[in-house]
């Protein structure tokens, strides 16, 4: 069936969508490297995606220009706690949608699917109010909470038990286990993949996360990433070369992590309710 | 119970705040405003509706929907069926494709300005006026009423396809290689394969990249706020970047709140729309 | 799947203990990133804003040098970054967070006032102090008879030139501020030059810039043409005023410069230094960025005269003292030092800024008597400069007229945008029933 002709053609279209999807980053890369005045200047030509002399003159500029570990120390801490605590939490919620039996439950899980269409970006507002009537403003906690419990994850995890087999919980129970232990010891070893795929996306969701924080945070020493790539966006002089390299140093962390866990990610999505 | 931190998490995050909104919409709240509070009514309804921007942002979130949930689920498809194979060097197209995703929107908005600067000099312009062998006259993208929201859409269509395409790949590769095989049985060609066995076993998929995405097109902010900031003439505001405008930059916490909450029920109806059709198309097949 | 009442019973408590033990720690964690203690003295709690790191550094030798001299308060800094500053202090007030001493951009104080958030200063600043101000610097911060606002420098907008590209166009040089170019002619030396020019675009407006820049630069080109933002009589309406046909040809006059695709985009900061135009409409903190690049060939020039002599901006970065404040002698106390004359021209030699006290300014090696920005100096106290609405509603002025900008940037219908803009400021100014003073 596969003839040789078809491999080409295949082979031609993910190279050609590949240059397309690829040139931007290489942009990026390249610009990186250049002294501050070339990067606009060549932008137009073959030249963008190369640079003619490699230098790190653009990344010492970053150090000296912001605190960059500060905001890496931030992000790092921030998406940690929210990934680490949300999986634990969503993952008991989502089990026990899908297999204990509670007064409330279908009412609770219709009330979790409506929720997942609510955007953060719709509530902003309020919460933003709320959250300043508390003066919780300027402080990590208020990056974090709010991200915890997530409809979305919830969803993910339930579909997930659902459709796992129940001998092995059977099992577990039988030698009177109770429900956090059988969690724990069965269920836990046996997901690996949803965890995975649940903590690559509120990872990449969260990493990136810019409206809320400019909302309610003020001091370099609590903000995030995003907002100080921003933040050099608007401070003049304005210097391309920085900006890039300053992406390029933000994006590097999120993009390791991506590559070591890529495996487990297709499979966890293969396997969550994602693909119906 | 063990449900008890993530439900409590969304009741007081999402839902109680979704509800202060409502309310707050009612109300002429305005942030550190000495005046005493007083309830308007609809009011701030009748103002935003009254507001050429905001209809503007309604009209431009809409659009925005129309093209990039079609074009990115198409474009995630044909990635994904590209990749579903086993040849040499897939895992890194996979990659390269999922790349853009890792990029956080605030970063991508700031390196697309560049991409779109005007001018002969700029990324875009050269490779238009290379593609179109020199018939492209230079444009200033983002200051261009016409080229604007395309310019928007393209941007986030670069940065979302390859997580559609992540998705859409595991649903590929949950179809039963039996069912090909079945098919081919019944001398079913490719197309025909494509057609009859690959896009009905995609379905739920489907439905699922095309709800999340347009939820994601209606809560179209970031690059807005960085590369345009709504203009040129409001050509790529959006509801989220009017309601940001108000409750944050004007004070205007009321009026935010009363646009967060048009915002809420948009989202309710379309989704509610989709799945209605989804459901119908279900009893047609 | 069921279990016994008490198994599951007990389960929930470790669920909920596990769950508590995780938050907790976070906590923890966060709250001891954040606190570090000094010891004995008194602390206060100063906001200052985000600018350039030469700028910051300087404000932290001077949190330094007035702790060693007064060791019982201990200045605590925080930077805030520039971009929605406002924002951040409105929040913060709204949650009684406000700091006891802040920095704000000049033109918010009389909001601030207007919400209950700043205390006088004519009674906790010595008077030689006060006397010593520039005149600006006082107009700045007076709102309703008593100054609550202090700035250590003050502002200056121009034209910087590229002599040599002046002499080659042919145009006439204006020699200071009273034979500033007008409007027709100013369009003729955009010709002349573009004429010069490989692509045409000769001037930049530093359209790269986000924000308050717009109202600041281009406000007084508005007052020159005998417009305004707002009616300054009453403070009542900007009706008439920033839709009234002064405005309008002021802003006609601005867009024909951007249509006739006279003003560069200036994605990259550096239309002026790289050469690619003659003109920069720019502030003082560009002049040692372009003295290093131009020298000799630098020139600085008045703005645009567009009927009623040229007009500039005024005003920047001012300190106040909180009402919420437990200890506002203190906080005087570091505006006092931060006034001092050596501290003064310590800020302005990081920032190029103008001093904001006479004393400072006649010592000041570029605004004094021969220095090459006096230009600065004779705009502010000959009372060139314009303030910026002395009124509550200036956040929403502002934010009008920036959108109104950005519109008509792009060619829309002047009277059109304008129209739209005086709408939203008096629909702002009738919701706040006028802004009645507070009592």
């Amino acid at each position: 069936m596969t003839s040789r002709a078809a491999i080409a053609l295949v082979y031609t279209g993910l190279l050609l969508m590949g240059l397309l999807f690829i040139s931007p980053i290489a942009f990026m890369l390249a610009g990186s490297f250049k002294p501050d005045a070339r990067v606009l200047m060549e932008a137009g030509e073959w030249r963008a995606f190369w640079p003619a002399e490699m230098s790190l003159q653009n990344y010492r500029d970053v150090f000296t220009r912001v605190d960059f570990a500060r905001f890496l120390w931030n992000s790092l801490l921030i998406n940690g706690a929210i990934v680490g605590l949300g999986l634990l939490v969503n993952a008991l919620a989502g089990y026990a949608f899908a297999r204990l039996a509670w007064r409330g439950r279908d009412l609770m899980l219709s009330l979790v699917l409506a929720v997942m269409i609510i955007p953060i970006e719709a509530i902003a507002v309020p919460l933003f109010y709320l959250v300043s009537l508390f003066g919780w403003r300027d402080t990590y906690l208020v990056q974090i909470l709010p991200f915890i419990a997530n409809a979305f994850s919830i969803y993910l995890f339930y579909t997930y038990f659902i459709g796992m087999p129940r001998e092995l919980e059977e099992a577990a129970r039988i030698d009177g286990a109770g429900v956090l232990r059988t969690f724990f010891s069965v269920i836990l070893p046996n997901a690996k993949a949803v965890f995975a795929s649940v903590a690559i996306l509120t990872f990449l969701t969260q990493w990136g996360a810019f409206l809320w924080p400019l909302m309610v945070t003020s001091s370099e020493s609590v903000r995030p990433l995003p907002l100080a790539i921003a933040t050099f966006h608007s401070l003049p002089p304005l210097q391309w070369g920085d900006i890039f390299a300053f992406g390029m140093m933000m994006v590097l962390p999120v993009l390791l992590i991506f590559l070591v866990f890529q495996p487990w990610f297709v499979r966890g999505v293969a396997a969550t309710g994602i693909k119906g | 119970m063990i449900s008890m931190p993530a439900l409590l998490g969304l009741l007081a995050f999402v839902v109680a705040p979704f509800l202060l909104a409502v309310v707050l919409g009612f109300s002429n709240l305005r942030l550190g405003s000495p005046l005493p509070l007083e309830w308007v009514g609809f009011e701030q309804y009748r103002r935003i509706f009254a507001d050429p921007s905001f209809t503007r942002a309604l009209f431009n979130n809409l659009l925005f929907a129309l093209v990039v949930v079609p074009l990115q689920t198409a474009l995630a498809l044909v990635l994904a069926l590209l990749l579903n194979r086993r040849l040499r060097g897939i895992a890194l197209f996979r990659t390269l494709f999922f790349m853009p995703v890792v990029f956080p929107l605030s970063l991508v908005a700031v390196v697309w300005i560049l991409i779109f600067a005007p001018g002969p000099n700029g990324t875009m312009n050269a490779f238009l006026e290379l593609v179109s062998l020199g018939a492209w006259t230079p444009h200033d993208f983002l200051r261009d009423t016409r080229l604007a929201l395309p310019a928007i859409m393209l941007t986030s269509l670069w940065q979302g396809a390859g997580f559609q395409m992540v998705i859409v790949l595991a649903g590929l590769q949950a179809i039963p290689a039996e069912l090909y095989e079945a098919a081919m049985i019944d001398g079913a060609g490719r197309w025909q394969q494509f057609w009859h066995v690959t896009l009905p076993q995609l379905r739920n998929t489907m439905i699922f990249v095309v709800l999340v995405t347009t939820i994601l097109a209606f809560r179209l902010f970031d690059q807005v706020q960085i590369m345009t900031q709504g203009g040129p003439h409001d050509a790529t505001t959006t509801v989220m970047f009017e309601a940001v405008e108000a409750a944050f930059t004007r004070q205007q916490v009321a009026r935010g709140a009363a646009m967060s909450v048009v915002l809420f029920v948009v989202v309710l109806l379309i989704s509610w729309l989709q799945r209605r059709l989804a459901r119908q198309e279900r009893e047609v097949a | 799947m069921r279990t016994s009442k008490r198994e599951t019973s007990a389960k929930r408590r470790a669920a909920r203990r596990n769950c508590l033990i995780g938050l907790l720690a976070l906590l923890a964690a966060c709250s001891a990133e954040q606190d570090e203690q000094p010891s004995g003295a008194i602390v206060l709690e100063v906001w200052a804003h985000a600018g350039q790191a030469a700028e910051r550094q300087v404000l932290e030798r001077q949190a330094a040098r007035f702790s060693g001299a007064q060791p019982d308060i201990d200045v605590r800094l925080t930077f805030i970054p520039e971009r929605a500053y406002n924002a951040q202090v409105q929040a913060a007030a709204v949650a009684g967070e406000l700091p006891d001493a802040l920095e704000f951009d000049g033109p918010f104080l009389f909001n601030y006032v207007w919400q209950g958030r700043l205390l006088p200063l004519d009674r906790l600043l010595a008077a030689d102090t006060q006397q010593d101000l520039l005149p600006s610097i006082v107009r700045q911060g007076r709102y309703l008879g008593r100054l609550y606002g202090v700035g250590t420098f003050d502002s200056g907008l121009g034209i910087y030139a590229r002599r040599s590209a002046l002499l080659a166009a042919d145009v006439r040089i204006p020699a200071g501020l009273e034979d500033a170019w007008e409007s027709g002619e100013f369009d003729a030396v955009l010709t002349s030059l573009a004429a010069h020019d490989s692509d045409g675009m000769v001037l930049d407006l530093k359209l790269n810039y986000t924000g308050e820049w717009f109202t600041y630069a281009f406000s007084p080109l508005l007052q020159s043409a005998g417009g305004d933002l707002v009616d300054r009589s009453t403070y009542q309406s900007a009706e008439g005023t920033l839709n009234g046909p002064r405005s309008v040809t002021a802003m006609s006059a601005l867009q024909d410069w951007l249509s006739g695709g006279y003003v560069d985009p200036n994605l990259d900061d550096a239309a002026f230094v790289s050469g690619r135009v003659a003109l920069s409409w720019a502030g003082h903190w560009e002049y040692a960025r372009y003295a290093a690049a131009l020298g000799d060939d630098l020139l600085l020039l008045p703005l645009p005269d567009l009927g009623q002599g040229s007009r500039t901006g005024q005003g920047s970065w001012v300190w106040g003292i909180t009402k919420g404040s437990e200890r506002p002698q203190a906080a005087a106390r570091w505006l006092e030092f931060l006034l001092q004359p050596a501290e003064v021209l310590a800020m302005a030699t990081a920032n190029g800024a103008v001093p904001a006290t006479q004393t400072a300014v006649d010592r000041s090696a570029l605004y004094g008597k021969d220095g090459p920005l006096r230009l600065f100096t004779r705009q502010l106290r000959g009372g060139l400069s314009v303030p910026r609405p002395q009124t509550p509603a200036y956040p929403v002025i502002t934010s009008a007229f920036q959108q109104a900008f950005r519109d008509i940037r792009n060619g829309a219908d002047i009277q059109a945008t304008l129209d739209a803009a005086v709408a939203m400021i008096d629909q702002d100014i009738r919701d706040n029933q006028g802004y009645p003073p507070p009592n």
